[in-house]
């Protein structure tokens, strides 16, 4: 740029001020106008939607599928769909290193590559389609990123799209664009077009995507979440060879840990000398020499890092007498006079307490599964007696209220002991079942509410 | 008194010259495109206020980090409240710096006499990903952990070197203690010790040279 340029557009500029305004107050007040309404859209974003909460980082869990920050969530969706590419497809570095490192270097020194000091779009045909075609690409790939390349059927139908919608078309635009360079209206058109077919086959990949239903992660945030949570697991997981109060010195009726001597864990020695991190360690690898098997998924075991930490949650707030534990909701709802209970409020939370450590696949129960509604009603070897809407001689109703079902072709044997082994259900409880099977097991809160007798 | 406390100040700070020479300037007409490198501004000193409270509580090693965000949510009054703008400022600020370099790009304004504003502006951009990009593992659970597993993974495939950055970056083979705690360092120290610099470099040359105004038919 010769100094004669450079004076021209130092005297425009000289013109553009004296017609323009102050910086005080004028361009200050859009300024602080824009700021105060983003410090509005933040507070906002932060009450309304605020953070949502994710579990604690698991190395273990490698059915995980990760996913970078949104912003590098189009590149990402580049390097698959790049991957997909015959032969280059292969040469992982040019897509992750070299296309980025040009195409960041193009950007960076762009004020000595378009030398021409015109600063008028029209006058900047080319820079500008091929930023738009950029810009367009990156939005609609972070738009797609969701979209798998392979649908669940082996259909390569949306991969391919996406390849032509982000790959192809702009490739092929850049093309024509350096080709058609000295012919304006070839230009426009040729990034119009790009950009409007990109958007209609990204627009298609998006209505024909398989809708995936939001994937839910619970995680319990609050203290009382979290002992309730670790509550749940541990009378799963723990309570056939602890105890449902932790109190067990002899394990009794657990197949291959007959008679093994174990230290209770609600004990002093155990909660005063082990610490968080031990015990978190100590249920993840288990003490296979002992005989407890590894619960953490880092060792094959099913709890991730989030679950071990609440039951650990649990066992100190429960047991350690150092630890004050603050108010829990109870189980269930106490039910009204005449009130139906129904599975989903009241029976859930039971059978997860009492029954599912026993009842639930790979287990010795006799078939009988209780994880779901279904099974409840559906599965055991004795499906067709352990639950009979109405009647009082149901297996279920008979064995939690201490009589042992006898097996009829061998009298002097019990063909379904007395449940759960080891503990007597509170009255309350046994009520709940009473009454829910008398009024035929309802599933939710609305039919055992149509089942329920109004109190006068 | 005050008006004293005032002249002996002004004698040795001098206002009026300070008021002359940033903010009594003229500037050419400005559209609402013109406010998004304050805006970006703005959020990067949010951040970094809602950042230095956040730190009061944060813990950065992989047995606490989880568990101090979750007090902070939980049990420090109005934490959630700090965290959220934390959060959402960052992809603010991301999108925010994002769109008022497009603003630049398509007004031309990076050219003659602007180029060095726009030198510095891409380093601007780069620091601010990569405040976004170590920031985003510091909350220790899952979606960090493996979105930081993989970001460091696509920058070790480069060609020679990638092994080098890859454990550059982690602190060794493996996400670990070690890779939270250069994050943080990085996090807190040198990429806002950097981007502040560069802030200061990008408000001199905006001072020196006035704002660029909107392209006519005859520029």
């Amino acid at each position: 740029m010769n100094d004669e340029t450079k004076k021209q557009i130092n005297q425009r500029y000289e013109r553009e001020l004296d017609k323009g305004e102050r910086f005080w107050p004028d361009t200050i007040f859009k300024d602080v106008v824009m700021s105060l309404g983003i410090f509005v859209l933040l507070l906002l974003l932060a009450t309304f939607i605020g953070v949502p909460a994710d579990p604690k980082a698991d190395p273990s869990d490698t059915s995980y599928i990760p996913r970078p920050e949104w912003y590098f969530l189009f590149l990402f969706k580049f390097l698959a769909l790049y991957g997909q590419l015959p032969l280059i497809g292969k040469i992982e570095w040019l897509a992750t290193v070299l296309i980025p490192a040009v195409a960041l270097g193009i950007l960076t020194l762009i004020p000595f590559i378009e030398k021409s000091p015109r600063r008028h779009y029209s006058k900047r045909i080319l820079p500008i389609s091929i930023m738009t075609i950029m810009v367009v690409g990156i939005v609609l790939l972070t738009l797609v990123s969701e979209v798998p390349t392979v649908a669940e059927d082996g259909s390569k139908l949306l991969g391919t799209l996406q390849t032509v919608a982000g790959i192809f078309i702009p490739v092929g635009a850049y093309i024509l664009l350096f080709a058609f360079k000295n012919n304006t209206r070839l230009m426009l058109w040729t990034t119009g077009l790009a950009a409007a077919s990109m958007i209609l086959i990204s627009g298609t990949v998006l209505a024909l995507a398989p809708q995936k239903a939001a994937e839910e992660t619970e995680v319990a945030t609050t203290l009382p979440d979290q002992i309730i949570a670790g509550q749940g697991l541990y009378s799963i997981h723990c309570t056939e060879c602890h105890g449902d109060d932790g109190a067990i010195a002899v394990i009794e009726g657990v197949e291959g840990l007959e008679g093994e001597k174990i230290t209770p864990i609600n004990s002093r020695d155990v909660l005063y000398t082990i610490t968080d991190a031990s015990m978190i360690e100590l249920i993840a690898y288990g003490r296979p020499n002992a005989g407890m098997p590894p619960f953490g998924k880092t060792y094959g075991g099913e709890l991730t890092r989030s679950e071990i930490d609440y039951i650990t949650i649990f066992m100190r707030y429960t047991w350690d007498d150092r630890f004050e534990a603050p108010v829990l909701p109870e189980l269930f709802p106490p039910l009204a006079e005449g009130e139906a209970p129904s599975y989903d409020v009241h029976i859930q939370p039971i059978v997860k307490r009492y029954c599912i450590s026993c009842h639930r696949a790979g287990k010795d129960n006799n078939n009988y599964l209780m994880t779901t509604y279904e099974e409840i009603l559906t599965t055991g070897d004795n499906v067709q007696f352990n639950l009979i809407a109405g009647d009082e001689t149901s297996y279920l109703l008979q064995v939690i209220q201490d009589h042992a079902i006898m097996n009829p072709d061998k009298p002097d044997e019990e063909l379904i002991g007395v449940m759960p082994p080891s503990k007597t259900l509170k009255p309350d409880i046994v009520d709940a079942f009473m009454r829910w099977i008398m009024n035929g097991m309802p599933q939710t809160a609305a039919d055992a509410a149509a089942l329920s007798t109004p109190t006068p | 008194m005050w008006k004293n406390i005032y002249l002996w100040l002004d004698e040795r700070i001098g206002f009026n010259d300070l008021y002359t020479s940033l903010l009594d300037r003229p500037e050419p007409k400005t559209t609402w495109w013109n406010t998004l490198g304050s805006a970006s501004m703005f959020l990067f000193v949010l951040q970094g206020l809602t950042g230095i409270f956040l730190t009061v509580y944060y813990t950065p090693s992989p047995d606490h980090a989880y568990d101090s965000i979750n007090y902070i949510m939980q049990g420090v009054a109005f934490g959630w409240l700090i965290r959220g703008i934390h959060h959402w400022g960052a992809t603010l600020m991301v999108l925010v710096v994002f769109i008022h370099m497009l603003r630049v790009f398509y007004t031309a304004s990076f050219k003659y006499p602007r180029e060095l504003t726009w030198l510095i502006g891409i380093g601007l951009f780069l620091t601010t990903l990569g405040m976004g990009f170590t920031g985003y593992l510091l909350p220790w659970n899952q979606k960090a952990y493996w979105a930081t597993t993989v970001g460091t993974q696509i920058a070790g495939t480069a060609p020679f070197l990638g092994e080098f950055i890859l454990k550059a970056l982690r602190g060794g083979p493996d996400l670990s203690a070690l890779t939270l705690q250069r994050f943080f360092s990085a996090h807190i120290w040198i990429i806002p010790a950097i981007l502040a610099a560069l802030i200061g470099v990008h408000l001199f040359l905006i001072i020196k040279h006035g704002e660029s105004h909107w392209p006519k038919k005859d520029d």
